[in-house]
Order: C-alpha cells, then sequence, then structure tokens
C-alpha cells in the first residue's frame, strides 16, 4: 500500500532502497527522489549493475572470495605465484581486499562470510569453518593466520577456529597487534600497549 | 549541553553508516541506554576500543529526549575481561550475561547492584570450576534486582512456611517461588524441586561463601541451574538465544 502520498511504484523502490545498510526512512526517500530525478540511463545503469552482479558473482569454491560464476575459483586461488600452504583467515571479503592492497602477503585467503555473534544469532554453522576444515585435512596447508577484526567477536572466532582445528596439526597464528607504525606512545591507549608489550619480539 | 559521565558495560554494538556505531550500553547509574557513536569507527576515533563487546569503559554521552539514541561523546576502555578472549565457553558465557542484561531490563532503569555483578561475574569467568555456579549467581541476581526473585524460604501464595514432603517441594515458575501442599494446585508451571535443589539455589542466591562449596557434580546443582533457567525464559517469555551454548561450560 502506498504512504504518504507515493504512489505504490515509488514506495516500492524506497522500501528496497531502505532495506540496505545503514539507509533510514529519510535516506531512501532522498535516493529514491535521486533516482527519478537523475537521466533514465543512469538509473538504468545501476539496476543493471545489481542485476548483473548478482547473476554473475559466486563465491569461489575453495577460499569462499567473490568470483565470477563462469570461473569456479577466484584469481588468487588461481594464481600459481601464490603460496597454498599459507592460508590467512578473514571475516569477509572486504578484509581480503584491505590485505590484498597492503600487498605484503603473498599465501591465499579463506573467507569464512562472517563471525561470531550469537547474539545476533550467527553460529559456527553460518561461517565457512567446515569448508576450512576440509581445506586442512587435504594435507597442503602449513600454517593458518588468524586475521579476524581484532575486537571481542573476532577474537571470539579466532578461537573457535583454533578450538576446532587444534588438533590438526597445522600452525595457527594470530595477526599482531598493538602500536601502530607511524603514531606516538604518547597518544596509545592502555590496550594497544598492553598488546605491544605482550606481543614483543627481538631486536 | 548537560552531560553525563558512568561506567559502562557495552552489550550490542551495531554499525551504522561508514564509521559510525549504535550501542547498547549497560550504564551503572542511567542502566541501559542506546547510543549513537559518530565516527567510533574511524582509525583514529577517540573511541576506539571503548566500545568493544564486553569491555567496561568510562563513558561521556548527552541525554537525548523522547526516544531518540543519546549521542556517546568520550568512551575510554577500563577493563577488558581477558578470559573471554582466552576461553570458549568464557566469552559464550559472557555473551549470556549481556543477553541478559540487554533483555531483562528498560532503558533509563539503573541498577546499580547489577551492573557490580555483572563486572564481578565478567572478571572471574575464567575459573572454570566456578563458571556455572557464577552465571547462576548472576542469573538470581537479575531477578533479585528486578524484584522476580522467586520466594525461597515460605509459600510465594500464602507465606506459609514449607516443608518438604518426601523430600520433594513444589515450586511455582510463574508463581515466583515454592508454593505449600495447599496451594501447589492451581497455580500454573508448577514443578517438584528436591530439598537438595532447594539448599542450592538459597545457597547460590545468598551473599555469603556457601555456593562455592557446593558440589559441582551433585544433581541438586545441577537441577537449580535448570529450574532457574526456567524461571528466565519464563520472565522473558523465550528461551534465552545463548543458554543452549552454555553446555560447553557446565562443570
Amino acid at each position: 500500500m502506498a504512504s504518504a502520498g507515493y504512489s505504490a511504484v515509488v514506495d516500492r523502490l524506497m522500501s528496497a532502497l531502505g532495506r540496505l545498510p545503514g539507509i533510514g526512512a529519510r535516506s531512501s526517500e532522498r535516493l529514491a527522489h535521486h533516482l527519478l530525478k537523475c537521466p533514465p540511463e543512469e538509473a538504468i545503469e545501476l539496476a543493471d549493475a545489481i542485476r548483473s552482479a548478482r547473476d554473475r558473482i559466486r563465491h569461489c569454491q575453495v577460499c569462499f572470495h567473490l568470483t565470477e560464476t563462469d570461473e569456479p575459483l577466484c584469481s588468487i586461488c588461481r594464481d600459481p605465484r601464490r603460496d597454498p600452504s599459507t592460508v590467512c583467515v578473514v571475516e569477509q571479503s572486504r578484509d581480503l581486499i584491505a590485505m590484498e592492497k597492503a600487498a605484503t602477503f603473498q599465501g591465499v585467503y579463506h573467507v569464512l562470510l562472517g563471525r561470531l555473534a550469537p547474539l545476533s544469532g550467527i553460529g559456527p554453522e553460518q561461517l565457512t569453518i567446515d569448508a576450512l576444515a576440509a581445506r586442512v585435512q587435504s594435507g597442503t596447508i602449513r600454517e593458518l593466520i588468524m586475521a579476524t577484526n581484532p575486537n571481542l567477536e573476532g577474537d571470539g572466532t579466532a578461537l573457535l577456529v583454533a578450538n576446532r582445528l587444534g588438533d590438526s596439526g597445522v600452525k595457527i597464528t594470530r595477526l599482531a597487534r598493538g602500536l601502530a607504525t607511524g603514531s606516538t606512545l604518547e597518544f596509545a591507549n592502555r590496550d594497544m600497549l598492553a598488546d605491544a608489550f605482550s606481543g614483543r619480539h627481538p631486536l | 549541553m548537560p552531560t553525563s559521565r558512568t561506567l559502562a558495560i557495552v552489550i550490542r554494538t551495531i554499525e551504522v553508516f561508514e564509521t559510525s556505531l549504535v550501542a547498547t550500553l549497560f550504564t551503572r547509574e542511567l542502566g541501559k541506554v542506546g547510543v549513537l557513536a559518530k565516527g567510533a569507527r574511524r582509525p583514529k576515533s577517540s573511541m576506539q576500543g571503548g566500545l568493544d563487546l564486553l569491555g567496561l569503559s568510562d563513558i561521556v554521552l548527552i541525554p537525548k529526549a523522547s526516544e531518540a539514541l543519546d549521542l556517546l561523546t568520550e568512551a575510554a576502555p577500563v577493563e577488558r575481561f581477558a578470559p573471554l578472549r582466552r576461553d570458549l565457553a568464557s566469552l559464550y558465557a559472557g555473551y549470556y550475561v549481556a543477553e541478559l542484561l540487554n533483555e531483562l531490563t528498560d532503558l533509563h532503569d539503573p541498577h546499580p547492584k547489577l551492573f557490580d555483578a555483572a563486572r564481578i561475574t565478567l572478571r572471574h569467568l575464567g575459573e572454570p570450576e566456578l563458571r556455572s555456579r557464577r552465571v547462576l549467581r548472576f542469573e538470581l541476581a537479575c531477578l533479585r534486582e528486578l524484584g522476580l526473585m522467586p520466594a525461597l524460604e515460605s509459600c510465594a501464595h500464602c507465606g506459609a512456611p514449607v516443608e518438604p514432603r518426601g523430600g520433594t517441594i513444589w515450586f511455582g515458575l510463574a508463581t515466583g517461588g515454592i508454593l505449600c501442599e495447599a496451594c501447589r494446585t492451581g497455580p500454573p508451571h508448577v514443578v517438584a524441586i528436591t530439598s537438595g535443589e532447594l539448599e542450592a539455589i538459597r545457597a547460590l542466591a545468598s551473599p555469603g561463601d556457601a555456593w562455592r562449596r557446593l558440589d559441582p557434580t551433585s544433581t541438586g546443582l545441577a537441577r537449580a541451574r535448570e529450574t532457574v533457567g526456567a524461571v528466565i525464559s519464563h520472565v522473558l517469555g523465550h528461551r534465552p538465544r545463548l543458554r543452549p551454548l552454555l553446555g560447553v561450560s557446565t562443570e
């Protein structure tokens, strides 16, 4: 049913936009007005891009990063220069992209497609831990680097993976944390300093 | 603009917009509050680390009128409960504490004693031999603070003394405590508990140290856990989401 004087079509558009993350009622109304005001081809291009992405993008069969439907493996898993024995485990593809932009890691990845968040109804079964366990059992992996976010949910997710795969014989490590390069001690908070002390290494 | 400063436990966070967070905080002086933390996820945010789930922070907020979210202006981490990051059973128990605080309390209804009980519980969840008893004590602390503590000394319905009959005592989940023989028929949701189970609940609800000496393998303690869990579920109207996961923390 149309609301606030809008036709059912506009109402449907606003309702669809309002379901996007971070978009509330006012933002969805503003975006709908923009789409109705901009050149038609611009709006159609957006619609086509959404449809095309939904139709053509799948998860990589090995690491669960995004890939196109005609490629069962993503570009990283297909790259022969990457070291398949070192796997960096991340929560989502956006984290993988951040790692790739840094260009410091030559191994491969595993995307969990989320993090352990029982308060939000996300348990181990919603993550790709079974697939990760199968990769570990294949015997090609020497080290899992847990690169989940450095917060309680990220730490919990890392703990869950470590518990599950702790007996597999694979080395499981966690990304270092503490002081950021270029920062100053004066402005570091207590947690940063505690992490930096506990994670210190010989020179 | 008037501000309020208090200690807070972060019990829920939701990412909004590019860099902001909406958080539910259980504060010592203001009770449960919903806040908007603008820019809290920016790399150089002054609130970084202060809004990590189940962390204790010193916060400053600007209260908003009506039902709008309060505006969080500062959140400095005070205490991180390290056991939650080392042990999955402790983590699930911590999440359960957060779930109870979020679901059992109302906005802007302060309960300083419950805040202190939550802080102590979170601090000591790393002790595996006492963990489930600490969780039980926290459940009872919630019920006591909210005025829902089951009657454990006399009949919840008529106030008469209750004598165990053949070692069995009737416990009304809806009536709110033990029931005498005369009152046990009629009220719905009445279960039978043993006198050992009642003693265990009494010890867990008491301020002394008797709860520490309870035999962790006794059936009385196990049944006490079930009964108190049933009361919590009855109060909430549903089973807490984290309750099945507490299985990993049984002693």
